[in-house]
């Protein structure tokens, strides 16, 4: 006889095919708003830089390239003017 | 993925991308209405038309800036006020920050506030700071996006050749 109780199995791919579909839609709010360039003001902010002291990181950083014998891919994006 | 399925997933690539067109040379300048940051009362792109009319944007954010803004005072001096004008459009989320630095660089050219950051949208900044040269008849002539401080040679070349005179 058929019975209106749904099987365990049957909510528990209901609920996973929920979840992928919210992550998905969660995943495009990530693309949705580039930060203009007029809209930096925030990121531009000193306490938003990665090394509040350029000339300390850039002495730490020559340490570290001569120690290391390499250079390069020190930065990431983040806060900045991202003027000129 | 079918072909229908194909275009429905274009279309909403499309319709995602950026709508605004950049403003470049060549094209009408967007039309703008702003306030000043003193008692001064609105200026409208608009109502200058017949002059060489330059356009700067900026922010107190913005480190160029503070080279850029006093050495427009100057190129502004270079040609006569009935031929060309300066505007300067401050970006600055908060307006105080915008006065705070208008006041440790003071300049006797036109200020406009644009909090809201519209007009920079309609011209779709492609950096900070970005300045367009627009001729009497209210098209964009040049654009420069950033700032050095020998722009100004390039800068008074442009306007004297859409002022048919020689440069300064």
């Amino acid at each position: 006889m058929y019975s209106k109780k749904k099987s365990p199995a049957c909510s528990a791919n209901l609920r996973r095919s929920l979840a992928l579909l919210l992550a998905a839609a969660m995943l495009a709010g990530c693309a949705s708003a580039p930060v203009q360039p007029w809209e930096r003001g925030r990121l531009a902010r000193w306490d938003m830089r990665w090394d509040p002291d350029p000339l300390k990181a850039a002495i730490d950083n020559h340490t570290y390239f001569s120690k290391e014998g390499t250079t390069g891919a020190i930065g990431a994006a983040g806060g900045g003017c991202g003027c000129n | 993925m079918s072909a229908i399925s194909r275009l429905a997933l274009a279309a909403a690539l499309l319709a995602a991308a950026a709508p605004v067109i950049a403003v470049e040379p060549g094209a009408p300048a967007p039309a703008f209405r702003l306030p000043t940051f003193d008692s001064a009362p609105p200026v409208s792109l608009a109502e200058l038309r017949g002059k060489v009319v330059f356009v700067d944007f900026w922010a107190s954010w913005c480190s160029p800036c503070r080279q850029s803004l006093p050495l427009y005072d100057k190129l502004r001096n270079d040609f006569a006020a009935a031929d060309f004008v300066v505007l300067a459009i401050g970006l600055d989320e908060d307006v105080a920050d915008a006065k705070t630095f208008l006041a440790e660089h003071p300049v006797k050219y036109t200020t406009l506030q644009n909090p809201q950051g519209d007009v920079a949208k309609a011209f779709d900044l492609k950096g900070m700071p970005s300045s367009y040269l627009i001729d009497r008849d209210g098209v964009v002539r040049a654009r420069h996006v950033g700032f050095e401080p020998k722009d100004i040679d390039v800068l008074k070349k442009e306007i004297a050749g859409l002022l048919g005179k020689p440069a300064p």
